[in-house]
C-alpha cells in the first residue's frame, strides 16, 4: 500500500504529461484533417512555390491539403526533368552546379501577385533566376551579378515587375577583382545594392548599383501604395566585423534598415552620375544624393516587410523581442525637412524616433512579417517557436499566439506580401524538425506546418516534411495559373526541330554529327546511328507527341547524358563517341505499353573508318514510320 | 401526270423554301458537324472526340492515330477522303434544287429533289459503313497488338479493346434529317388539303 501511492503519483504524473504534449501538437483531430483534405481528383486551391534552399531548386506544393506537386530545377543539375543536361539548359547553368535558392518572388501587377513568373535568387552566386509559370521551367538566370557578393536581399519584385534587386550580404571589395587586406574590411571593403530591370517580356539587365558602406545586408521588401518607388532592405554588421561576426557584429544596439529611391537611382545613372566599376554604373553616394537614406533599426534586424497598405515598413531586431515599425510618411516628412543624424558612407542617416511608428512586443527572436485582409501581421518568433498575431495599427498589441514546432524561420501566408492578402492560412517554414517524423537517419527533412487563419484563433492543421532548405516561399491562388499542358509543336522555333520521318536523319561533317531526332509511341527515328571514335554526336531530339504527360527520355548508356523531352520540344544532347564499340540508347520515361522497346543503338566505328555522310533510317522501317505519322 | 405538272400552295411552299434555307447555309459553309465519334478509354476519361465535317475531319486525330498505331489501323487522315471533295457541292446542289421547286413553284422539280437528296443519303450512310469496317479490317498484319478484325459502330454505342465508343448524329445531319422530312410532311399536307376540298365539293 505504501508503494502503490508512489506509483500512482507517477501514473497522475504521466497521465499530466501526456495531456500537456496532446495538447501542445497543435492540431485538433479530425476538423483539422477536414480542413486540409482535397478529395482524389481535385486541386488545391493555392500553388505554394518553396525555394529549395541550397539544393538550388523550388518545390511546389498544393495548399491545403500541402501534397508535393512538383520540383523546378533551377540551379542545380536535375536527371529527373534532363535540366542541365543537354545543351541549351547545361548553358543556362553557366557552369555552376549548386546554387542556394533563397526567396522565391512572385512577379507582380498592381501590387498583386499576377502568375506570369517566379524569381529566385542563388544567394552565394549573386544571380537571378526567372522561372515561366506558364512552362514551371527556368527560362533565365541573370548574373553573377558584377561587384555583388553574395545576394540574399534579394529578389523582392516591386509592385508592376518594374525591379527585382540584389545585395551584398558577404561585403568584398569592389570590384571583386581589387587585391585587398581582409584587415582593411572598413575602408577597402563594400557592400552593393543593385536594381535589376525587369522587361515586359520578363527579361533581367541590371539598372543600378548603389555602393554602400561594408554592412551585410540581409533581406528587403518592395514599397506598395503609398511607398511605391522604395526598396527597403534590412543589415547587420554596421559594426564592420571581419571576423567572429557571431560576437563583434552584435554590439551596437543600432542596426539599419535603408530605403532606396529606385526611380531616382535609375534616373542618377541614366544622367551618368554612375562610376563605372567591374564594367558597371555604380552610384556613390558621397557624391549623389537623394537616392538612399538609412533608418536606425535595433538590434540586427533580419526581416523587413512592408504592410498591405504601404504605410509602415516593419523591422524584426532579431536579438530583441520587439518588431519596430516605421511610418513611411514620418520617413518622408523626415527627408524633407532635413532632419538627418550624420551619414555613412555618405548615406543620411534618420533618426530613429522621427520614423518610428510603434514598437510591438512580439517575443523573441522576431524574424519576418506577413499579413492577412484583417489589419494583422504575423511574425515568426524563432526563439520561442511561436507565430504571433498583432494588430497593425493603435493599440499595436499581440492578439494571439501559437506554438510550432521548431524554430521558425520565413512564414508565408496566402499572398501575404501583396497588397491584397487572403487571410486564409499561413505556412511556418521552420528550420528544426528533429523528432516530427518517422526517423531517418541523422539528416532530417525540414519542418512546415500549416496554419489556418480563417479563425480568430490561430489553428495548426498539418505538419509537412520538405526536403532540404526551403527558406521562404510564396502561395498564389491556383486560378491565376494557367499552365501549358503540352508545347505547342508549331509554336517550337528550335532550329534543330524536325516535323517528318522523312527529315529524320543523321547527318555527318569532319568530326561532328548531328542527329535529327524524332520520337513518338513508341520508337525513335533513326534508332541506327553509326559514326566514328573521336566523333562529337549532337542528338536533336523532338518530340512529336501533342497529348498531355507523353514526356519521352533520351538516356545514353554508360555516359553522363539524360534528358526529357517533353510534348512539342525539342533538345540537344552532345555526346562524344569515346571508345570503339556499340552503345545502346533508350527512353528514361515510361511513355506507353511499349516504352521498353523505344531503344536504339550508336555504332562506333575504330578512328578513321568510312562513315556515311548521310544516313537515313531503313527505307522499309521508314515507310512504317511514316504511315503513321501521315498528317 | 397532270400531278406532277402542278403547282403547291403557300403553306407547302413556305415548307419546301425552309428545307432550302436549312440546306444551303448550313452545307454551302461546312460548319457544322454531321458525325461523331466518342471514345473513351481508362486513361482516357475525359474522353477523345472525332468530329466529321462535309469537308474534313477535326478532334482528337492525332491522338486518336497514335493510340491506334498499335492495332495497325490505317491513320485516319481527312486527305484520304474523296468525298470532302463534292460533298458541300453535292448538299448545296439539293438546296438549290429546293429553292428553285419553291420559287417556280413546280412540284416535278420537288419531288425529284427529294428523290436524289434520299438516293444521296443512302449512298452517303453505305459509304461511311464501307469506310468503318476499312479501318476495323484493314489492318497491318506487322502490328504490335494483333487484335480479331472488327467494325467500329455506324451509330450507337460498342466496347472495343479497352475503348468505350459512341457513335452519335451532329447537328448538321440533324438539320438535314429535318430538310428530308419536309418532303414526306408536304405531301401529308397536300393530300389533307386535296380531301377537305374533295368533301366541300360533295
Amino acid at each position: 500500500m505504501k508503494r502503490a501511492i508512489p506509483l500512482l503519483f507517477v501514473a497522475a504524473l504521466l497521465i499530466g504529461l501526456a495531456s500537456q504534449f496532446s495538447g501542445c501538437a497543435g492540431a485538433k483531430g479530425g476538423d483539422a484533417a477536414s480542413k486540409t483534405y482535397v478529395k482524389p481528383g481535385e486541386y488545391d486551391k493555392y500553388y505554394a512555390f518553396f525555394s529549395g534552399g541550397h539544393s538550388g531548386q523550388v518545390y511546389v506544393y498544393g495548399i491545403p491539403s500541402c501534397r508535393y506537386l512538383t520540383t523546378i530545377p533551377v540551379f542545380t543539375p536535375e536527371p529527373a526533368k534532363g535540366y542541365g543536361y543537354d545543351e541549351e539548359t547545361k548553358s543556362r547553368l553557366g557552369g555552376f552546379t549548386w546554387g542556394d535558392a533563397h526567396h522565391p518572388g512572385l512577379s507582380e501587377t498592381d501590387g498583386d501577385y499576377d502568375g506570369r513568373w517566379l524569381f529566385i535568387n542563388d544567394m552565394p552566386n549573386a544571380r537571378i533566376a526567372r522561372i515561366s509559370l506558364t512552362s514551371f521551367t527556368t527560362e533565365e538566370i541573370f548574373g553573377p551579378i558584377p561587384n555583388l557578393s553574395a545576394a540574399h536581399a534579394c529578389p523582392f519584385p516591386t509592385p508592376n515587375t518594374e525591379y527585382v534587386f540584389a545585395a551584398s550580404r558577404f561585403s568584398a571589395p569592389v570590384p571583386r577583382s581589387k587585391a585587398s587586406k581582409i584587415e582593411d574590411y572598413a575602408k577597402d571593403f563594400n557592400g552593393i545594392i543593385a536594381g535589376v530591370k525587369v522587361s515586359s517580356e520578363g527579361h533581367m539587365s541590371l539598372g543600378f548599383e548603389i555602393l554602400t558602406p561594408p554592412f551585410d545586408w540581409d533581406l528587403a521588401d518592395a514599397g506598395k501604395g503609398p511607398s511605391h518607388g522604395w526598396e527597403f532592405f534590412s543589415c547587420y554588421n554596421s559594426e564592420m566585423a571581419f571576423d567572429s561576426l557571431e560576437i563583434k557584429a552584435s554590439q551596437n544596439e543600432m542596426d539599419y534598415v535603408a530605403a532606396v529611391d529606385w526611380r531616382a537611382a535609375q534616373k542618377a545613372v541614366d544622367e551618368g552620375k554612375g562610376d563605372i566599376i567591374g564594367g558597371v554604373p555604380v552610384l556613390d553616394p558621397n557624391k549623389v544624393k537623394g537616392i538612399i537614406y538609412l533608418m536606425p533599426t535595433p538590434k540586427s534586424p533580419h526581416g523587413v516587410d512592408v504592410n498591405p497598405t504601404g504605410e509602415y515598413i516593419c523591422a524584426s531586431g532579431k536579438l530583441q523581442a520587439e518588431v519596430s515599425v516605421f511610418s513611411f510618411k514620418k520617413m518622408i516628412d523626415a527627408i524633407a525637412a532635413g532632419k538627418f543624424d550624420g551619414e555613412k558612407g555618405g548615406i543620411p542617416v534618420l533618426k530613429y524616433e522621427d520614423v518610428l511608428e510603434a514598437k510591438v512586443p512580439v517575443g523573441l527572436g522576431p524574424l519576418h512579417t506577413q499579413f492577412d485582409d484583417k489589419g494583422y501581421a504575423y511574425t515568426s518568433l524563432f526563439l520561442d517557436s511561436q507565430i504571433a498575431k498583432w494588430k497593425v495599427g493603435p493599440p499595436w498589441n499581440v492578439a494571439d499566439k501559437v506554438d510550432i514546432f521548431y524554430s521558425v524561420g520565413h512564414l508565408m501566408t496566402s499572398e501575404g506580401d501583396t497588397r491584397h492578402p487572403t487571410g486564409e492560412y499561413l505556412v511556418s517554414l521552420n528550420k528544426i524538425a528533429k523528432d516530427r517524423y518517422l526517423p531517418m537517419g541523422p539528416s532530417h527533412p525540414e519542418a512546415t506546418q500549416l496554419i489556418d487563419l480563417k479563425s480568430p484563433k490561430m489553428e495548426v492543421l498539418y505538419d509537412f516534411p520538405t526536403y532540404p532548405e526551403p527558406h521562404y516561399a510564396q502561395m498564389i491562388r491556383a486560378e491565376k495559373l494557367k499552365p501549358l499542358k503540352i508545347y505547342p509543336l508549331a509554336e517550337n522555333k528550335n532550329p534543330w526541330k524536325i516535323m517528318t520521318a522523312e527529315e529524320a536523319r543523321v547527318e555527318r561533317k569532319g568530326k561532328r554529327v548531328d542527329v535529327y531526332m524524332l520520337t513518338i509511341r513508341t520508337h525513335f527515328t533513326p534508332d541506327i546511328v553509326r559514326v566514328a571514335q573521336g566523333d562529337t554526336v549532337y542528338f536533336h531530339v523532338t518530340n512529336l507527341e501533342q497529348d498531355q504527360d507523353i514526356t519521352h527520355g533520351f538516356g545514353v548508356l554508360f555516359s553522363s547524358k539524360n534528358t526529357q523531352v517533353d510534348p512539342g520540344e525539342t533538345k540537344t544532347i552532345r555526346w562524344v563517341a569515346e571508345k570503339v564499340g556499340v552503345n545502346p540508347f533508350y527512353c528514361t520515361n515510361f511513355c506507353s505499353a511499349l516504352h521498353q522497346e523505344m531503344q536504339g543503338y550508336i555504332q562506333v566505328s575504330p578512328a578513321g573508318t568510312p562513315i556515311a555522310s548521310l544516313q537515313r533510317p531503313d527505307p522499309k522501317k521508314l515507310e512504317e514510320v511514316i504511315a503513321l505519322l501521315k498528317k | 401526270m397532270s400531278y406532277l405538272g402542278g403547282a403547291f400552295s403557300t403553306a407547302e411552299r413556305r415548307l419546301i423554301l425552309l428545307a432550302a434555307l436549312v440546306l444551303l447555309p448550313v452545307f454551302f459553309l461546312p460548319v457544322l458537324p454531321v458525325w461523331h465519334m466518342k471514345l473513351w478509354a481508362p486513361q482516357y476519361r475525359e474522353g477523345l472526340t472525332m468530329s466529321i465535317y462535309t469537308n474534313t475531319i477535326r478532334g482528337d486525330l492525332d491522338k486518336i492515330n497514335t493510340l491506334n498505331h498499335y492495332v495497325g489501323m490505317k491513320a485516319i487522315t481527312p486527305a484520304d477522303f474523296r468525298e470532302f471533295t463534292y460533298l458541300p457541292q453535292a448538299l448545296t446542289g439539293l438546296g438549290i434544287c429546293a429553292l428553285l421547286a419553291a420559287l417556280l413553284n413546280r412540284r416535278w422539280l420537288a419531288l425529284l429533289g427529294w428523290l436524289a437528296f434520299t438516293g444521296f443519303a443512302v449512298v452517303m450512310f453505305a459509304d461511311y459503313a464501307n469506310w468503318l469496317y476499312h479501318y476495323g479490317h484493314d489492318l497491318n498484319p506487322r502490328a504490335a497488338i494483333k487484335l480479331p478484325t472488327f467494325t467500329p459502330p455506324l451509330i450507337g454505342y460498342a466496347k472495343m479493346a479497352n475503348f468505350k465508343v459512341l457513335s452519335f448524329p451532329g447537328a448538321g445531319t440533324i438539320l438535314l434529317g429535318i430538310a428530308w422530312a419536309l418532303g414526306p410532311i408536304v405531301l401529308l399536307l397536300e393530300r389533307r388539303a386535296a380531301r377537305r376540298k374533295k368533301a366541300a365539293v360533295s
